[in-house]
């Protein structure tokens, strides 16, 4: 199992719990999608996999191991991390955001090889090379995230709403790279407000209600059979069109 | 004429914009609002004057050395330990530092100020395209241009550069990619201390003396400095340095003799008039990591 939840209770300052008793896992190679409305506590659990929120209970391991292990820097240098806000360098170029995706990595000739194979995925990339990222747009940027967060070669890549706030063909283009990454073995959580996109491209799904608590979780044909992820999301899987 | 004034207003707005790079990388690395950096100064000074006897380039070099000791020593001994702390800790602990290395040099080596003769090539005026220029101005516009473009190298071209920006810009983030903080943040503050030397040189060259007090000025400058420009941009830091310097050369020049002593009255209303209308400064991003 690449990462591994159990019974996790986060709360911010004394008395804001934001959640509570949530348990999930992912296994190697799968596309796991995170559900669930704002505040349902699910950028908040991918916080605290990156080691960036206190864990108050419960817990949270990487290939077995901890979070709150003193030896999970290692692993987590293995973890890529897409956060919401992007976490673009404004005042860097495109390739000086890149050049830091690949910081950790010492096989320069692969890492060469997989600049080469992500500019290809992303194009726009390639053209805005020297370009300061401040001046790209809203999906251009999502793109130069997700480029970099590759870089890293990563063991578990966790994408934190990649579409929030995107044209619609951009959202279609951050699926299709989705899909595609998960067919070339890659082990992914997926965080999405966009329920229908994310139960039709995931392996599985969990459904998080507030505070942090999961309500269900399966493939999406296993969710449209539970009346309170029916209800809570607003549509049944057969309304998804998947046939998975 | 104007040569010489464009001379003596662009070697002090340089000398100025070294001094808030300074303050602006540390807290942009940090979060550290490092008032203890005049005495990082102060240091590099003291070695000036140690070494006054010296040739200049030596005195200069055991003033980088004094000034990197320093501020690694700061870095090891007071901000290490509270790395994960919340910036007014930082900040109080940044005043402590500041008070403790002072009060330390004036009960040792610098209980009164000293006076550090000028080295007789710096009081000598050269003609450059029919002006008559001071080889104190030409010196301080080399010496902080050319410190300048280094930095602003290592900075574009370099991989330390480019992690030092990113770390400066969102630590956290840069920390999630692998760049790590024992490595930016002890060259933040090795970068510090080579900045706040080539500015203590100039400074014992302008004035001729060394006080355990005389960090407060240069302090000053790189917080108001870089508070113009912008905390969150290390261009915009060393902008607001740079109009800093260059404004107040120009007020020395223009201003009436019996005003010369407001000159800081005229230069921080009109700081006071930028911030209103651009508080966050003249090129800051987004980002502030100081609540």
């Amino acid at each position: 199992m690449v990462l591994r939840i159990d019974d996790a209770y986060i709360q911010y300052g004394a008395s804001v719990m934001a959640v509570q008793g949530c348990s999930l896992h992912v296994a190697e190679g799968e596309l796991v999608s995170l559900i669930g409305q704002n505040g349902a506590g699910k950028s908040t659990l991918v916080k605290a996999v990156m080691g960036q929120v206190p864990l108050h209970g419960g817990t949270i391991t990487v290939d077995n191991r901890s979070v709150t292990d003193r030896t999970f820097s290692t692993v987590r240098n293995r973890i890529s991390h897409v956060p919401e806000d992007r976490g673009i360098f404004a005042s860097l170029t495109v390739g000086e955001n890149l050049r830091l995706g690949g910081i950790t990595r010492k096989d320069k000739s692969a890492l060469a090889a997989d600049l080469e194979r992500e500019l290809e995925r992303f194009p726009v990339l390639r053209k805005y090379w020297s370009r300061g990222a401040s001046l790209l747009s809203g999906g251009e940027q999502q793109q130069l995230a997700i480029a970099r967060a590759l870089l890293l070669k990563p063991r578990l890549l966790l994408l934190d709403e990649p579409t929030l706030g995107l044209a619609p063909i951009i959202v279609d283009l951050i699926f299709d790279v989705v899909v595609q990454l998960r067919q070339e073995g890659m082990t992914i959580l997926l965080v999405e407000q966009n329920a229908v996109r994310s139960l039709e491209v995931s392996d599985r799904s969990y459904v998080l209600q507030a505070p942090g608590k999961v309500l269900g979780s399966g493939s999406a044909a296993e969710l449209g059979k539970l009346p309170a992820v029916v209800e809570y999301l607003g549509f049944s899987a057969a309304e998804v069109g998947v046939a998975r | 004429m104007i040569l010489e004034f464009l001379i003596s207003a662009v070697g002090l707005g340089a000398l100025y914009a070294l001094l808030t790079i300074g303050v602006a990388l540390l807290f942009g690395v940090l979060g550290l609002m490092n008032f203890a950096y005049g005495e990082i100064v102060m240091a590099g000074a003291f070695a000036m004057y140690l070494f006054r006897d010296q040739p200049w380039f030596v005195a200069l070099l055991m003033a980088i050395v004094f000034a990197v000791v320093v501020a690694l020593l700061s870095e090891r001994l007071a901000f290490h330990p509270l790395r994960n702390a919340d910036p007014v800790t930082l900040m109080i602990a940044s005043f402590a530092v500041s008070l403790a290395i002072q009060s330390l040099a004036r009960m040792t080596v610098l209980p009164r100020t000293r006076g550090v003769p000028p080295e007789d090539f710096l009081s000598h005026r050269v003609d450059l395209l029919g002006a008559d220029v001071s080889v104190l101005d030409l010196l301080t516009l080399a010496l902080c241009g050319a410190m300048l473009v280094a930095v602003a190298w290592m900075m574009g071209r370099t991989s330390l550069g480019i992690q030092l920006r990113a770390a400066a810009e969102d630590f956290q983030m840069a920390s999630s990619l692998g760049v790590r903080a024992n490595l930016v943040i002890p060259s933040a503050f090795v970068t510090v201390g080579v900045l706040a030397a080539i500015g203590s040189a100039v400074l014992v060259a302008r004035q001729g003396a060394v006080s355990a007090d005389m960090g407060l000025q240069p302090m000053l400058i790189g917080v108001v400095g870089a508070v113009l420009g912008g905390m969150s941009s290390l261009k915009g830091a060393a902008l607001g340095g740079f109009l800093l310097g260059a404004a107040t050369a120009l007020l020395e020049s223009l201003l009436p003799t019996d005003l010369i002593a407001f000159r800081d009255a005229f230069l921080f209303s009109a700081l006071i008039v930028v911030l209103v209308v651009r508080p966050q400064g003249l090129l800051s991003g987004a980002k502030v990591r100081v609540s």
